[in-house]
């Protein structure tokens, strides 16, 4: 084969490929949006259109009333909607305030934890770090009654904060795993300035460190939040009035649920996404980073 | 990844010394908050769990707690639940895994290469891997439904069924909706992780491969498989005991039914625990599940291990 004969085959050749690659990636893209598209169009409809057979797929006269019913619970639709109406909102806060509390929680137990992982020399080093892994190796099902009758013993039933601890012990592992690694890749030398410049150790710790790991902690702190924010197996068991419910539980009593409108429902879902898809598009980068130095590591 | 100084001992050792990096009782202290938190609320459920499997505990007699040795997980083995939710977990998890692994590899090759929409792509991905599995259960039951559900619906329309079905209401389409289900939500870690591998491998490696003349299957066997093969393994460690340990889903969307057609080990210990109340027993199941992980777990981590050492 010449080479005249090669550079004429080559743009079509290239065409083709990205032809279907193209195709390829359509199909992709309608593989991840059709359901979410079908919760996300079900929430803006009206219950005779969410209702109909065969489906309308698009919302014939398209509505946000499902969303503004949120704000006025005791509103005219508390007839056909009355426990999504109460619980969502209450809900919503409630499953921010465990994620976010965890969060944080996370991030200062992991720095501390992950710091002396990274930085130290000591007797029991890498057992630490298989205790830490280990906790992980049992199914949260596992856990759930001995857990309940702690959290009873503490009086804790039912508070928020029987949530954020209960979430902190399965997802610290990671955070002090992730966060190991993260700090690893400082170099040491920026810690050895500023104690040579006569920073102490909580200076060097919050003036140098941290600022300089600020990615990893967002990471951590991301899946921290993301693992407190879809749990439902925890949150179930360890709650039972809108005091402490946070969205998933809430969501879950929908699938028994006869009497509430499926366009409510579908709104309160829509809702559930929204704290973590914001998180995950915000910081997408940082994200992936994370996980492939948590999870990929030689 | 190694830091710079880990690769000159002594010039670490010296600084070492200088910012005081061999001093064990802080580095314990340091730690003593988190391992206090994992000790409380992991460590001691851990322990007491093991210990109630070995009771005769129903909570629907609370007053009776004997120890009964290994009975408990003996009649486990010997009862017909075990065996069908054990062979129900084999088939879940096998099909979980298998399509993810495929299908992760497959789409994560697609974004590796360039073509309009790609970084939109990169984004949407994100997309199931955000949806709390409990709304995700839900979805997936909508779009389900006998009466009014989009499969329903779409099928129909295009004229490939005639008359609506329920899906969730046959055993094997239960099973099958339900491996979908998790594996639209579980997909994305898969592919990211793979992507962030594919990433890694020099281009230099494919162009000697075409100067060679190597077909498309041979580069991927020869030049990209040895590359993402280590976080291959990654994805089917996380993803086996993900597929081990799935409740959520289950819950929202099956039930564990049609009759016991979904109900797997993680849901049989479930019914176990909190619909017969049966605490010795439902702990016993739950052992049995870890020991099946920690075995897949154990088994897995050698491949990996073994593949580190041998590619040096």
């Amino acid at each position: 084969m010449n080479a005249q004969a090669l550079d004429a085959r080559m743009p079509s050749g290239d065409t083709m490929r990205t032809a279907f690659l193209t195709l390829c990636g359509v199909v992709l893209a309608i593989y991840i949006l059709a359901p979410f598209c079908w919760l996300l169009l079900t929430s803006f409809m009206h219950e005779r259109d969410a209702l109909a057979v065969p489906p309308h797929w698009i919302p014939t006269d398209p509505t946000i009333a499902n969303y503004l019913s949120f704000l006025n619970p005791s509103g005219t639709r508390a007839i056909v909607g009355s426990r999504a109406l109460e619980e969502t909102m209450p809900g919503m806060v409630n499953s921010l305030v465990a994620a976010t509390g965890t969060a944080a929680l996370n991030l200062i137990l992991g720095t501390l934890a992950g710091y002396s992982l990274a930085r130290f020399r000591f007797r029991g080093h890498g057992s630490l770090l298989g205790i830490y892994l280990g906790s992980r190796m049992l199914p949260g099902i596992a856990l759930i009654v001995p857990l309940y009758l702690t959290i009873k013993t503490l009086g804790l039933l039912d508070h928020l904060s029987a949530l954020v601890v209960t979430y902190l012990s399965f997802t610290l592992p990671f955070t002090i795993w992730l966060l190991k690694n993260y700090f690893q890749t400082i170099p040491r030398s920026l810690e050895e300035a500023a104690f040579m410049d006569g920073c102490s150790w909580l200076q060097m710790l919050t003036k140098v460190l941290l600022p300089a790991a600020v990615p990893g902690l967002i990471a951590a702190g991301m899946f921290a939040f993301m693992t407190s924010w879809n749990d439902y197996l925890f949150a179930v068991i360890l709650t039972s009035t809108t005091a402490s419910k946070t969205l998933p539980v809430v969501v879950a009593g929908f699938v028994t649920d006869v009497t509430t409108e499926r366009t409510l429902m579908a709104t309160s879902g829509v809702l559930a996404v929204v704290p973590p898809l914001v998180l995950a598009f915000l910081f997408q980068r940082l994200i992936v980073q994370g996980l492939t130095s948590g999870a990929v590591k030689d | 990844m190694s830091t710079l100084s880990a690769s000159f001992p002594a010039a670490d050792k010296v600084r070492a010394n200088r910012v005081g990096y061999d001093r064990p009782v802080f580095a314990y202290l340091l730690n003593a908050p988190a391992l206090l938190a994992i000790f409380v609320l992991a460590g001691y459920p851990i322990v007491y769990s093991a210990w109630v499997s070995l009771h005769k505990f129903n909570l629907k007699r609370p007053n009776v707690f004997r120890f009964i040795g290994l009975d408990n997980y003996s009649e486990i083995l010997k009862s017909p639940e075990f065996w069908s939710a054990l062979w129900i977990t084999v088939q879940f998890t096998v099909m979980v895994v298998a399509l993810v692994a495929i299908l992760g590899v497959l789409v994560a090759l697609l974004l590796n290469q360039s073509f309009p929409g790609r970084g939109v792509l990169r984004t949407l991905i994100l997309l199931p891997w955000a949806i709390p599995p409990v709304v995700n259960g839900l979805m997936w039951q909508w779009i389900y439904d006998s009466k009014i559900g989009a499969l329903n619906g779409l099928l129909t329309t295009i004229g490939a069924i005639r008359e609506y079905r329920g899906w969730l209401s046959e055993p094997l389409s239960a099973l099958l909706a339900l491996v979908s289900a998790d594996v639209w939500n579980t997909l994305p870690l898969a592919v990211i992780l793979l992507l962030a591998a594919l990433q890694r491998i020099p281009v230099e490696l494919y162009e000697a491969a075409r100067m060679d003349g190597a077909g498309r299957l041979q580069t991927f066997r020869y030049v990209t498989f040895p590359w993402i093969a280590q976080v291959l393994l990654v994805v089917l460690i996380l993803q086996t005991l993900a597929a081990i340990r799935a409740f959520d889903i289950i819950y929202v969307l099956t039930g564990g039914g049609p009759g016991t057609a979904t109900t797997t080990l993680t849901w049989q210990t479930y019914l176990t625990t909190f619909d017969s109340l049966d605490f010795g027993r439902g702990n016993a199941y739950a052992y049995t599940v870890s020991l099946i992980t920690f075995g897949f777990a154990l088994v897995y981590f050698r491949i990996l291990y073994r593949r580190g050492n041998f590619e040096g």
